[in-house]
């Protein structure tokens, strides 16, 4: 029985080890050289809410990629504006770690593979078109393609192509399966009703800053410096997609996190006023290397979906990360790639999908984004557990909390307790 | 829609063009009149942002320059090998597999435009030789030039399956050319030969009655079968052609043979190809009727076995998906 995983970013690696955990034959294809896509820049996790859904996903039984998280990390129990008790993991060592740890459990990895179209029986996926022109085949097909790019779009919904991790002049742009296959694509959009969103934050090379920035941010992870009054633009907050970080703090400070880059919490910010700023003067972007005009554009690609993680009406699809929804973070990718990969294998052998209970974080989460999906409004907001209307709604809930010992009762209490650790098959 | 389709064009300095001002742009769902990405046949290039970079407006098409006639030789009755000074630039860029230009009278109207295979090209010196066989209005009068030829070009999609002939490497390779399809086999051999691989290449003098490239075959290296292929009588290739194209492919591991020559050769051989065991490259000259060269004027638009239709003067797709 083989899985087959389009798009090799966190959602698609937790989908991978989920997958192959309950018995699959397990592929990720990949349309770049690296695994991670995006996580290759991020960085963030464990920051408000995102605790609580970490030590969830691994009582559930996925800690494999938390734990690499944990362990990569430059900084633990780091607080900033809005936010408190963050790890913040080095971008420069997390993906061979997790490269390893996918070889390493038998899943087959084919990079700079891009698929473009699918061959349909009915409602049911029989293969997947490569962008040279092979065929694979797969049983249960899983979509992690996210929802950021390619280029036309960046261009016609944000300032055009700012050469991200992405990297699509170089490997081709990402074409939605799921949309491919016949499900309908629904779009994020922005306050103002146009479509998309920028990313949150953009990186800058540690190497062109200050001495005493770098020093400050290899010892306590963040740096806050405060932006001249003329320069202070409250209206770029509306438009980024991070709406945990749509703070005032965020306008009118330069907040800077050392994730092995210091990345910048806005999603971008013209070089020559960031040179105004001491200890910037030097300053220059490493993601995206245009970061000083734009930044990628994302949430233009999800699919509908069940709170199983299956997309509505095609039979051997399932979705997670950005693709399931207007999630934002690692952890959120983590937390659906790991339900879609074990409701693979219960697809297959045609068992009742698992859907996660709503009195945990992750479970809530996953039905309150596709709650929030059907409407308008909706669609503007995005889901994290790190911030914004979700933050709030998990302390409402009481389903925020730093006690591991009451979240492992939590999950043991509902019978999920190692539920993704269990071979169906 | 599974096949993939390339226009020829992307990003070139021609593209984005006149298609796609009317979003009907072969490549990009966004210059299809779509809203979103949808970009199965990437080639490296946002076809969307060069034309919204170019304030939305297309590039500058192809001009037509006029080109003094170097040489002019009759090589039997109705052929003749012309050969224009053009420029260098023109010349590297039509130095390709495929590439051919529109010649006619420069005192004749446009529709005298003619489209012609380039046969070789001297980068050096910047001229340019074509095969022109004399048949009908417009190459009469082209063969009635003494000193000066209007020329348009470049164009590249003489020939389907491009990127099989150019991924083609240190394997055995069957050209079959018939009559004045001898002229764009040269660049063909010639691009196989440098990838490092054996051509074998059949010639048939077909119609002209000459096999006036037999020298250039040899001189690249190529083995030369000379061979009547089709039955002008039957307009079908014959048995033993068929046969002796078969063993090629079963005995001598012939894994990419190209044929140019008429429409009717080139389906036989290709439906032959189709019956095959062994997996083969099929690439072979675009045999429709090109008369403007970008995508406008229709009449080479041609039908694929997915039921699409394509305008073959810019599209790139494998010829085995054609009708």
């Amino acid at each position: 029985m083989k899985v087959v995983i389009i798009g090799g970013g966190w959602s698609g690696c937790a989908a991978a080890v989920t997958a192959k955990k309950a018995g699959a034959d397990v592929t990720v294809l990949e349309k770049t050289d690296l695994l991670l896509g995006l996580g290759n820049v991020g960085g963030i996790m464990r920051n408000n809410g995102r605790f609580t859904a970490a030590e969830e996903i691994k009582y559930l039984g996925a800690q494999e990629l938390i734990q690499i998280t944990d362990q990569a990390s430059r900084h633990k129990n780091v607080d900033f504006p809005g936010h408190r008790h963050a790890s913040l993991y080095d971008v420069h060592k997390i993906e061979p770690l997790v490269r390893a740890k996918l070889e390493k459990m038998g899943i087959k990895i084919q990079l700079m593979t891009r698929i473009v179209n699918v061959n349909m029986d009915g409602h049911t996926i029989q293969k997947l078109q490569t962008a040279d022109d092979t065929w694979i085949n797969g049983d249960i097909f899983i979509e992690t393609t996210g929802s950021t790019g390619p280029m036309g779009n960046c261009l016609r919904y944000g300032n055009g192509c700012c050469m991200c991790i992405l990297r699509c002049p170089s490997f081709g742009p990402r074409v939605s399966i799921s949309q491919r296959a016949g499900a309908e694509d629904i779009l994020g959009q922005r306050e103002d009703e146009s479509y998309g969103a920028f990313s949150g934050s953009c990186k800058l090379a540690k190497g062109s800053l200050s001495r005493e920035i770098v020093e400050q941010l290899d010892q306590e992870g963040v740096v806050v410096i405060p932006v001249p009054p003329e320069d202070i633009n409250l209206d770029k907050l509306s438009y980024k997609v991070c709406q945990q970080y749509a703070l005032k703090e965020y306008a009118e400070n330069i907040v800077l996190l050392d994730t092995g880059h210091a990345k910048l919490m806005t999603p971008f910010y013209p070089l020559e006023k960031l040179h105004k700023i001491p200890g910037l003067e030097s300053a220059r972007y490493e993601d995206p290397y245009s970061g000083g005009k734009g930044n990628s554009i994302r949430y233009l690609s999800m699919a509908p979906r069940n709170n199983s993680l299956k997309v509505n009406n095609i039979n051997n699809l399932l979705c997670a990360g950005e693709k399931s929804g207007l999630f934002v973070g690692h952890t959120e990718a983590i937390a659906t790639g790991s339900l879609a990969g074990h409701n693979s294998v219960r697809l297959y052998l045609g068992m009742p999908l698992l859907e996660l209970p709503r009195s945990l974080a992750v479970g809530d989460i996953i039905a309150f984004a596709n709650e929030m999906a059907q409407s308008a409004e909706g669609r503007k907001k995005r889901y994290t557990f790190s911030g914004g209307k979700y933050f709030e709604q998990m302390q409402e809930k009481d389903l925020y909390s730093m006690d591991i010992a009451l979240i492992e009762k939590r999950v043991e209490r509902i019978g999920l307790k190692d539920i993704f650790k269990e071979k169906l098959l | 829609m599974h096949q993939l389709l390339e226009c020829i064009d992307a990003g070139t300095e021609y593209c984005p063009c006149y298609l796609a001002e009317s979003n009907e742009c072969i490549m990009c769902s966004q210059l299809q009149g779509n809203t979103f990405c949808d970009c199965r046949n990437w080639k490296g290039v946002c076809i969307y942002q060069e034309y919204i970079w170019n304030r939305s407006r297309i590039k500058e098409g192809r001009r037509e320059i006029t080109c003094r006639i170097a040489e002019k030789k009759t090589v039997s009755g109705n052929l003749m090998i012309l050969t224009l000074e053009a420029n260098r630039t023109l010349a590297r860029e039509l130095n390709e597999p495929g590439a051919y230009v529109f010649l006619r009278d420069p005192r004749d109207p446009g529709y005298f435009d003619t489209p012609m295979s380039v046969m070789m090209v001297n980068e050096e010196e910047g001229t340019l030789s074509f095969a022109v066989n004399t048949r009908g209005v417009k190459t009469k009068a082209l063969a009635g030039l003494e000193n000066e030829v209007s020329l348009r070009g470049p164009y590249w999609n003489g020939i389907l399956g491009l990127k099989y002939l150019k991924g083609f490497r240190r394997g055995k390779a069957l050209l079959v050319a018939r009559g004045v399809g001898q002229a764009p086999a040269i660049a063909v051999a010639r691009k196989l030969i440098l990838a490092g691989n054996q051509v074998d290449m059949v010639v048939d003098a077909g119609n002209i009655g000459v096999n006036f490239a037999e020298q250039y075959f040899r001189d690249l290296g190529c083995k030369i079968i000379l061979q009547t292929v089709f039955d002008k009588n039957k307009l079908t290739v014959s048995p033993e052609a068929l046969k002796f194209i078969k063993r090629q492919v079963e005995d001598e591991g012939v894994r990419l043979v190209y044929c140019g020559g008429p429409e009717l050769m080139n389906r036989d051989i290709k439906e032959l190809i189709q019956g095959l065991e062994q997996e083969v490259y099929f690439v072979c000259s675009n045999d429709a009727k090109l008369c403007c060269g970008e995508g406008i004027c229709g009449s080479c638009q041609t039908r694929l076995h997915d039921g699409n239709r394509v305008i073959t003067c810019k599209t790139q797709l494998n010829p085995m998906e054609i009708i």
